[in-house]
């Protein structure tokens, strides 16, 4: 019992201690280091910074300073505790994950960090970034391409456009352009272009190939587009910004115990193993003054409205024989470069004598297709009049005008009737016809005079049909019972053997007649015994076999069956037993006395039944 | 002792009740013959612009204790012609019984109650009811009594092949839950026609006043206009309490409403006013 006690005790205390583990921890001095997992890293690839606590787990994620020459990611904490010869000891580690943007030897830290009024520095660490595989030996350099030294100038965007001073509303075609050398980079996103002041279309699909940049080959994606200056004066274009992510080279296992001539240690391997991660690059190209210019106001053409551009107008009339008020339709392509959205339908330089309907315009890349339905209205049209176009050139900075036609066409006259008909179209006000005003009256009498029928004699006041009704209800009535009473006799035996019981009897009856009138004395008496057995079985629901004398007295004493026929029971069981073993001394007045007692035996039972 | 099975019962019920139905018509046939004279002599009347002796005729004939369709809507006309619009209402009413989907009857109908303002669409009775007799409007009430009866054997007969054959519960019950729809509806329809032939009225009088009290000097609650219909709910010696279209009822004296079912021997003996 006291052992227990105390195993309960020392059970208690370890708890305890573990629940102030933390206490301890905290009693404890905190250290504050920093490591790197490598000391030399190629550009392009990335190293892990780790900041380590010792001491102490309840510190929260340190602010790094900006480092020169790398971009800092913080991965996430990684606690420790452990208990050494009961010496107990807890840590956390913050690692950041850092990409080396350019090449040289650089020191990180101390890194200082302030928690809870106590400030903390940790050692510093030096970090060299090379150009190429930094774990390898150096490589000869076969190529006469420069060193870039700079993350920046591995991946980088571009904005350019093709002219920086240009008209207002004029189409700028603009291309941006992502360079890349020698990194991986995927999840590309489209470009997004600051355009303040500037109304922009969409971007062409992107084409990608390989440029030679200062010396240096290229990965090229470029996205083409254009702008449009929507107001005058020095805009900024710009910056084009791509959102892309850079796959990084990371170390994926120790180095081998075995030193660096270790065959674990071959390139093979280290390609196999290698892993690499995705590092989120934000990626801006510088931005572009542009000079927007209003355009002249001298020289304005009238018709003049809006269109900039270098264009081309056909125009096609058809067709040219037609009949007053018959349509005739224009075709009008405009072509060449520009903006298109300001190219307006051309102008007739007169709709006189025409009803002119609004024009259906379709674009179709650099052509704009217009369609307008004119209706001469009068036979002394001539010609369908001149079609214009006017525009503002920017290329020569001057306003162009277009124009196309006359058409001749010849309108035909219309036949006599036909001009009524056009005519009194245009001038004569439709009238209703005039309601036609029938006559209203009662129709006229039946001619003849049908079937008469009695007075209020309706069909619902015959008794006969009445009858009709309550017949068929009966008839339902009865099929229920009848119904009802076949359900019962197949499930019911009892009752199947009562109801049947009866009938079985007479029949029983008849035939020891027929026996009594043929003296034959033998079959009589079977006939009378198995009758009553049969009969007192289905009456009371008992096996018929098994119906004797005994069987009798002791079930139907319970019944209150009178003595005076259970006496007449007993004594024709006793002649039916007699019959068997003497049955010459049986004669024909004994046999009908039998017969007698059975009827009034089963006559008894089927009053009392009914009863 | 032989058997006798359900259908043979039947057989020897129906048989004799079904002979003496077709037996009385055929006697009611034969015994109307004579009568039809009265009707062309009507028409012979009527024909000369002799209006009031075609009413004489037509009502003779009905006071012999006969009446159809024709008949009514002859009496009807000739009571439009004689200017008694209101007795003209009444029996193109009471041809309705008989010949309701008659188009000239509608037609005239329609026209003796445009020229006494009246509207056509005054309903009795609750929707339920009004359903029903719009269903039903075109038969008459002999003609409902036998499809609602048509309908009631259907109807037993579906239920005793439910009893004695018990799998076919799923295509018999859908049949007698619509058969049993059928003939609520329908019987609803009878009754709205029954009570219309019992208690309905029309007034024939140019105006009339019905009164709080079936008294003379008694306020007037409402006037009601020549060729109204009116259903009486109660009477006395002469006063019939009505009941408007919308549910106003009061006393009207008797000189100024006929009875759509009243004798019309001269002497007004009580309606009976239960529908069956």
């Amino acid at each position: 019992m006291d052992k227990i006690i105390n195993l309960k005790l020392r059970g208690i205390s370890l708890v305890i201690c573990l629940l102030l583990l933390p206490a301890l921890c905290f009693a404890k001095e905190i250290n504050f280091e920093a490591t790197v997992d490598r000391n030399k890293v190629s550009l392009g690839s990335s190293l892990q910074l780790a900041l380590a606590f010792q001491g102490t787990q309840d510190i929260p994620t340190p602010q790094l300073p900006a480092l020169d020459g790398f971009q800092a990611r913080y991965l996430g904490p990684s606690t420790m505790m452990s208990i050494v010869n009961g010496k107990v000891s807890a840590s956390v580690t913050h690692i950041f994950t850092l990409l080396p943007t350019k090449i040289g030897k650089f020191n990180l830290g101390p890194f200082k960090f302030e928690h809870n009024a106590d400030t903390y520095i940790s050692n510093p660490v030096s970090v060299e970034v090379v150009e190429g595989q930094a774990q390898n030996a150096p490589q000869p350099n076969n190529s006469t391409e420069p060193e870039t030294k700079n993350l920046s100038d591995r991946i980088f965007v571009t904005l350019e456009v093709k002219k920086t001073q240009a008209y207002l509303n004029e189409v700028i075609p603009l291309t941006i352009k992502l360079y890349v050398r020698q990194l991986g980079v995927r999840d590309i996103q489209y470009p997004e272009l600051g355009r303040e002041g500037f109304s922009f279309g969409s971007y062409d699909k992107p084409n990608q190939y390989t440029e030679v940049r200062n010396g240096l080959n290229f990965d090229v994606i470029e996205f083409k587009g254009s702008v449009a200056a929507l107001r005058t004066g020095e805009l900024k274009l710009g910056p084009a910004q791509i959102k892309c992510n850079l796959l990084v080279r990371k170390q994926g296992r120790q180095k081998s115990p075995f030193g660096s001539d270790s065959a674990f240690d071959m390139d093979v391997f280290d390609d196999f193993f290698a892993r690499f991660e995705t590092y989120p690059l934000d990626l801006k190209s510088p931005e572009l003054n542009l000079n927007i210019l209003p355009l002249p106001e001298e020289n304005k053409p009238a018709d003049f409205s809006g269109a900039l551009g270098d264009f081309n107008l056909e125009v096609n009339a058809a067709p040219l024989e037609v009949k007053v008020g018959d349509p005739v339709t224009l075709k009008m392509t405009v072509s060449g470069q520009g903006n298109f959205s300001s190219v307006n339908v051309p102008k007739l330089q007169s709709e006189k004598g025409f009803k002119v309907y609004d024009a259906q315009i379709k674009q179709e890349g650099s052509q704009k297709r217009i369609e307008q339905i004119i209706m001469p209205m009068n036979a002394d049209i001539r010609q369908v009049p001149e079609v214009s176009l006017s525009f503002f050139d920017v290329n020569s900075g001057q306003y162009k005008t277009i124009t196309r036609g006359p058409f001749p066409i010849t309108i035909l006259r219309p036949e006599k009737e036909e001009e009524q008909r056009i005519v009194e179209a245009r001038h004569t006000e439709t009238t209703p016809a005039k309601e036609e005003k029938l006559g209203r009256d009662i129709i006229y009498i039946k001619e003849n005079c049908g079937r008469l029928s009695r007075k209020g004699d309706y069909l619902y006041k015959q008794w006969v049909f009445l009858s009709f009704q309550v017949i068929a209800l009966l008839l339902y009535l009865i099929s229920v019972v009848v119904h009802r009473r076949k359900e019962r006799l197949k499930t019911d035996i009892r009752y199947a053997r009562s109801i049947s019981a009866p009938g079985r009897a007479r029949n029983g009856l008849r035939q020891a007649k027929i026996y009594l009138n043929q003296q034959n004395t033998q079959k009589f008496y079977d006939t009378i015994f198995s009758t009553l057995q049969e009969y007192l079985g289905n009456r009371f629901h008992l096996s018929s076999q098994g119906i004797t004398t005994s069987v009798i007295d002791e079930y139907l004493n319970r019944e209150a069956v009178p003595q005076e026929v259970l006496t007449k029971l007993r004594d024709i069981f006793r002649d039916c037993d007699m019959a068997r073993y003497a049955a010459a001394q049986l004669n024909r007045q004994d046999m009908q006395a039998a017969l007698k007692k059975l009827e009034e035996v089963i006559d008894y039972f089927q009053r009392k039944k009914n009863a | 002792m032989r058997k006798i099975s359900i259908l043979k019962l039947a057989i020897w019920l129906f048989m004799p009740a079904l002979i003496l139905l077709v037996r009385g018509s055929v006697l009611a046939a034969i015994e109307a013959r004579p009568q039809e004279q009265l009707f062309y002599q009507g028409n012979l009347a009527y024909k000369e612009s002799k209006y009031d002796l075609a009413i004489e005729d037509y009502e003779k004939l009905i006071r012999s204790g006969w009446e159809n369709g024709n008949l009514y809507y002859n009496l009807g006309n000739s009571y439009f012609k004689k200017g008694e619009l209101g007795k003209a209402v009444l029996n193109y009413g009471r041809a309705k019984q008989f010949i309701p989907d008659d188009s000239d009857l509608k037609s005239n109908y329609a026209y003796c109650l445009s020229l006494l303002n009246l509207d056509t669409q005054q309903k009795f009775g609750n929707k339920f009811s009004q359903i029903a007799e719009r269903i039903f409007l075109t038969v008459t009430i002999n003609q409902l009594t036998l499809l609602l009866s048509a309908l009631y054997f259907l109807l037993l007969l579906g239920l005793t092949v439910m009893i004695w054959l018990p799998g076919s519960g799923r295509f018999t019950k859908p049949v007698i839950l619509l058969l049993l729809a059928a003939l609520i509806c329908g019987a609803q329809a009878l009754y709205g026609k029954i009570t219309y032939s019992l208690k309905g009225g029309v007034v024939i009088v140019k105006e009339a006043q019905v009164k709080f009290e079936p008294l003379a000097s008694a306020t007037t609650y409402f006037n009601i206009s020549e060729g109204s219909r009116v259903e009486v709910m109660e009477q006395n010696e002469n006063w019939y309490k009505v009941k408007r279209f919308d549910g106003k009822f009061g006393w009207l004296n008797k000189e100024s409403l006929e009875l759509i079912n009243q004798a019309r021997d001269g002497s007004q003996h009580k309606a009976k006013l239960s529908p069956l």
